[in-house]
């Protein structure tokens, strides 16, 4: 096992990992910007390196900061959480060429993977369910068109190097589809330094439903169920559960033998997430995670595994304990993220210094913060502030537990506003309720409250 | 040390490497043997990763020249070679003061304003952190802050 890991990442996932570690007793290194000099995973671990300035071009996705910062922290593995360079392949082989074990897949499979539309190429191959769509990226507005003129409206062009929600664009109708495609490509290529996007069929009232696998170097590919992330703003999820409600059991192990096999055929070694649309004709692959998920811990809350240690022991080497009959997923787990967004003002991002920050404690509820009192926010980051996640045995009761722990959670500070007010109308939606509820759920309920 | 047989080459830079591993980790006297090989090295600690300590504070803005990036710092152009600066040298602004090496690549590190170096912050070799001060200066004329 590691002696000393180093976590190149910030927030509540860079905590997350440190607390990991430190079960296992193993070392931990936080690489950190200026602005995170005072932070709750700085505070935590056991040493800190400041790599870069606040912006993170110069820290958090410096590739030679990061790997300087292994080198002198004596590392020998780095942690890369989600974002940031969490699914960056070239900074996967930067890390081996310097004896770094990178946590996370194998470069070449998350190259390969990384590029959205060849994934679902390969995954189409292997014969998981595709959405009908594009074959691979296109190239030109006429392409597009004939693709469109051959799987209808509405359609959904999305980034082939995309990720957590950006570079997508939703076209109900020919007239928006040239401005669609333009404004796509150019965002793409701002975001992800990639102009490349391919088309899909897009559904309305489809759910999104993505199993968690888990690979380990000795050909053993499990899966830990699924999660439902259809309440989602804006294609970024603010509220997910494990299990999925209301899914069909012959559907539920379907999709979970589809992320098996798809896994085992490309490969897949480390924690991993297949994504999948359900709709009225059953489930479509869209994409896969390479990387740990900030929804994971429903997944730990139902099975019992800390997913950031399997992640750990894979990276190692070490082969997986549980087999998948020792997978017995137990109870419903909710997550909501209590982003630092102002729902009044279309969720623009409220940060600001948080004079009171009091999370929610009691029965079966876990919160995932590296928020405290005096801590500043700043815009410089993602707006994530908090995550509450509870356990119960059943659904009504795991909403009711969450409603609970909402209201107890007090966050204030000049300017901070949270999306708390959102997630409480969410849990109090009649179909949200009833697990009826697809991605098209907060956007209704915006409509109708003006 | 004795002359090294040219088929003993090999063997010695795999232990120099061996060697500089067991340095960078802290050791002070190391001792290694194989064959007609034989190191011998004392003294030459390294200090701790900056991981382990906080960096200075730069509590004294303007004067500190400090590492515009997380490398390795060097005082010296190469092995050997003078430094480029010295306690009492007066130095310009955008005159080179050091190196701080990340990835192989030299990232000179340059004074951003007159001053007469004062103090070394940072050991030749050693790892630093971004905005780590390296270099003291007293501003030049007397000027403060």
């Amino acid at each position: 096992m590691f002696a000393t890991v180093l976590i190149a990442n910030r927030g509540e996932i860079a905590l997350r990992v440190v607390r990991t570690c430190r079960e296992m007793g193993i070392r931990t290194v936080v690489a950190h910007s200026t602005a995170d000099r005072d932070s709750a995973a700085v505070r935590a671990a056991d040493a800190a390196v400041q790599i870069g300035p606040a912006a993170p071009k110069g820290s958090y996705l410096s590739i030679p900061a990061v790997i300087e910062a292994a080198r002198a922290a004596g590392a020998q593995a780095v942690h890369p959480g989600y974002g940031f360079l969490s699914e960056d392949a070239d900074f996967a082989e930067v890390c081996a060429a310097n004896d770094l074990v990178f946590i996370g897949p194998p470069p070449e499979v998350m190259a390969r993977l990384g590029d959205k539309a060849a994934a679902r190429r390969e995954m189409a191959s292997y014969g998981l369910p595709v959405l009908p769509g594009s074959a691979g990226t296109v190239n030109s507005l006429a392409e597009a068109a004939e693709v469109v003129d051959r799987i209808g409206y509405p359609v959904i062009i999305k980034a082939a190097a995309g990720g957590g929600g950006r570079g997508m664009s939703v076209v109900r109708s020919a007239r928006e589809l040239g401005r669609a495609y333009r404004a796509t490509r150019a965002a793409a290529q701002a975001v992800f330094g990639d102009g490349r996007v391919y088309l899909e069929r897009f559904c309305d009232q489809a759910r999104h439903v993505e199993v968690q696998v888990l690979a380990d170097r000795h050909g053993t590919v499990l899966h830990l169920g699924e999660r439902d992330c259809s309440v989602q703003r804006r294609h970024q999820k603010l509220v997910e559960e494990a299990p999925a409600p209301n899914l069909p059991d012959a559907l539920r192990a379907e999709m979970a033998a589809a992320a098996v096999a798809g896994a085992r055929a490309a490969g897949y070694v480390g924690a991993g997430t297949f994504e999948f649309l359900v709709a009225d004709d059953g489930f479509h692959f869209m994409e896969i995670n390479c990387r740990i998920q900030v929804e994971h811990p429903v997944t730990e809350m139902v099975t019992g595994l800390d997913l950031v240690r399997e992640q750990i022991r894979i990276a190692a080497g070490l082969p997986l304990k549980a087999g998948q009959h020792d997978v017995r997923p137990r109870g419903v787990a909710l997550e909501c993220r209590v982003n630092a967004e102002d729902p009044a003002r279309e969720y623009a991002p409220a940060p600001g210094t948080l004079d009171e920050f009091v999370p929610p404690g009691g029965p079966f509820t876990r919160v995932d913060t590296h928020g405290y009192a005096g801590w500043r926010v700043t815009s410089d980051y993602d707006s994530l502030l908090a995550k509450v996640i509870v356990w119960a045995p059943d659904r009504l009761h795991a909403i009711a537990r969450m409603r609970r722990a909402l209201a107890e959670f007090r966050v204030a500070g000049r300017g901070v506003r949270t999306t708390i007010p959102a997630l409480d109308r969410v849990l109090d939606e009649p179909d949200f309720i009833a697990g009826v509820h697809g991605t098209d759920l907060l956007s209704r309920m915006t409509q109708e409250t003006p | 040390m004795s002359t090294v047989p040219p088929e003993s080459s090999a063997l010695l830079a795999e232990m120099c490497r061996h060697l500089s591993g067991l340095l960078a980790a802290g050791a002070s006297r190391v001792t290694m043997a194989a064959g007609p090989v034989r190191l011998e090295v004392e003294g030459g600690g390294r200090p701790a990763a900056p991981a382990a300590v906080a960096p200075e504070p730069a509590a004294e803005p303007g004067l500190a020249v400090v590492a515009p990036l997380v490398g390795v710092f060097y005082r010296a152009p190469q092995p050997g070679a003078a430094p480029f600066v010295e306690v009492g040298d007066q130095v310009e602004p955008g005159q080179q003061v050091g190196i701080v090496e990340a990835m192989k690549l030299m990232n000179p590190v340059l004074a951003e304003r007159a001053g007469r170096v004062t103090r070394i912050a940072a050991d030749d070799g050693a790892p630093v952190e971004y905005e780590q001060p390296l270099l003291l200066l007293e501003p030049a004329g007397g000027e403060v802050g």
